[in-house]
């Protein structure tokens, strides 16, 4: 579905490669939770996947089309267009357009933002920008888990809200990824999250893959032996003299 | 103010309205400040009024020049797209070239049409009429294709161009269309204003891309643009009223030369209303 072959990525002005030689491959299906410290390189990384970024050199193999949510709502919506529009923008995504009205969409976009279960069918003809950040991020992950993508990428899409929101669109998001059989990378510094969900976990540091977990052994995950895996990393580096941010 | 100076207005507004249309397509929907109006209107009245000379019938007359603006248009985007220069200043060059080319389609700087048929005659209100079909055969087509799949992957590019390409929605294809619109609908508003005045000069258009900005942002200050419909409603009704507060300031003994300080000031005043309020940007 995904393959990387040692992948790397520096940039200017930065002294250490952000990426240095990411091998990492992704079955149908998989959802990978993605962990590390700031700068560790796990933006990136989804950025190298999504084709937003280059790789300096590696190899980089993807089969399906790529949907992604990241944390700044306004880069995955339309916030001057409703919510019609916005969800028949993303229905339409790749296909070839028509001049047919949107407004056939409306019925099939009523049932989706029901089934969000947070009221917002009412505001269907209402501009999005009207929406709160918690409810519009919703629509974003709505939007790109609709657009027809086979790989999902999520960058911290729950982070900038707050915490009863984002333990809803947490949950509407993995119902929705394993309903359509998605293959999802998610990044996340909400431990809670990288232990409940996913059948794998990787965590980066210093542009390297250092913890893979996968399996059975995933399942059996628990908050003591991540935050040790965690520390075990992090406090090398702060002995060492902190982390490459760039 | 006397009846007729009230109809006058109204048949110079709309007019104008159909030039405020062109000017909204590209800063409202594409994000693309565009002022080739400035040289695809004088250039849609070159054409037309030399191609009434010389015999042509004034409808396909008006098609050439639409056809031949619209084609400037999308120069400007071009130049835009390929070289990279700055929206404002593509517009600008084209249409200081445009004075030259309209000097040679014309062959002297101005051209009178008394003696050729247009689409209009002596009776205002008929011609008001014609005017008001054209609109109708402009907006209505405008309206229905903003409300299908293509007008609203149109509509994305201006909105959030980085959404729009994710969404596989070519930016370049739509900013040309857009351009060619824009540019087609000041040609069509030049050649008409030429049949009405019968009368071609080269400096016809001298700083109408501000009267047309005037109209659709006095049109978005009273009924606002946060709707489909009322977007479509503004340029109509604010060149409307722009044309009428003209008239009045007119009447009340403004000097016709003084029009222009008159215009600018009446857009940064709206300008400046709206950005003191909410945000909003030209």
């Amino acid at each position: 579905m995904l393959q990387l072959n040692n992948i790397t990525k520096s940039f200017s002005g930065v002294f250490e490669p952000v990426l240095k030689g990411i091998d990492f491959s992704l079955e149908p299906k998989d959802f990978c939770m993605v962990i590390g410290a700031n700068g560790s390189g796990k933006s990136t990384l989804l950025k190298i996947i999504s084709g937003e970024h280059k790789p300096d050199s590696g190899k980089i193999k993807r089969r399906g089309l790529i949907s992604q949510v990241v944390q700044d709502v306004n880069r995955g919506t339309i916030p001057a267009m409703t919510l019609l529009e916005n969800v028949a923008l993303s229905q339409m995504r790749n296909k070839k357009p028509k001049f047919s009205f949107y407004s056939r969409y409306k019925k099939e976009v009523m049932k989706k933002i029901e089934a969000l279960n947070i009221g917002l069918e009412k505001y269907i003809d209402q501009p999005l920008g009207a929406l709160s950040g918690g409810q519009r991020q919703t629509i974003a992950t709505l939007m790109a888990i609709n657009s027809g993508g086979q790989i999902l990428l999520l960058d911290e899409h729950t982070s900038a809200l707050d915490p009863k929101m984002q333990v809803t669109l947490m949950e509407y998001t993995v119902k929705s990824v394993l309903e359509q059989q998605l293959t999802t990378m998610m990044i996340t510094h909400n431990m809670e999250d990288a232990i409940r969900y996913g059948n794998r976990l990787i965590m980066l540091h210093k542009g390297r893959i250092v913890v893979d977990i996968r399996g059975e052994e995933k399942a059996k995950l628990n908050a003591k032996t991540l935050l040790s895996l965690f520390h075990k990393y992090e406090d090398q580096s702060l002995l060492s003299g902190g982390e490459n941010v760039h | 103010m006397s009846i007729d100076l009230v109809l006058n207005g109204l048949l110079q507004g709309l007019i104008l309205s159909i030039i405020a249309y062109g000017i909204m397509i590209p800063f409202r929907f594409l994000d693309f400040a565009d002022l080739t109006t400035e040289g695809s209107y004088p250039l849609g009245g070159a054409i037309c009024a030399t191609c009434m000379t010389i015999g042509l019938h004034p409808v396909p007359a008006i098609l050439l020049s639409i056809l031949c603006s619209g084609i400037m248009g999308i120069c400007t985007s071009l130049i835009h797209l390929k070289f990279r220069v700055n929206t404002m200043l593509a517009g600008i060059v084209l249409s200081t070239m445009a004075y030259s080319v309209n000097l040679r389609i014309m062959g002297k700087p101005n051209i009178a049409l008394f003696d050729c048929a247009g689409l209009f005659g002596q009776n205002i209100l008929i011609n008001i009429l014609v005017l008001c079909v054209i609109l109708v055969m402009l907006v209505l087509p405008l309206a229905l294709f903003l409300r299908t799949d293509r007008g609203l992957r149109f509509r994305a590019v201006g909105l959030n161009p980085s959404f729009a390409e994710k969404q596989g929605i070519d930016i370049k294809q739509n900013t040309i269309l857009g351009l060619f619109l824009a540019g087609g609908l000041a040609g069509l508003a030049g050649s008409l204003m030429v049949q009405i005045q019968s009368y071609m000069d080269v400096g016809m258009g001298i700083g109408i891309i501000i009267h047309g900005l005037a109209g659709l942002m006095i049109g978005e200050a009273i009924v606002g643009n946060h709707t489909m419909n009322r977007q479509l409603l503004a340029p109509l009704l604010g060149a409307l009223v722009y044309q009428q507060i003209q008239g009045i300031a007119l009447s009340f003994g403004l000097a016709p030369s003084d029009l222009k300080f008159f215009t600018g000031s009446i857009v940064l005043i709206v300008i400046a209303m709206q950005n003191g309020g909410k945000h909003m940007k030209i």
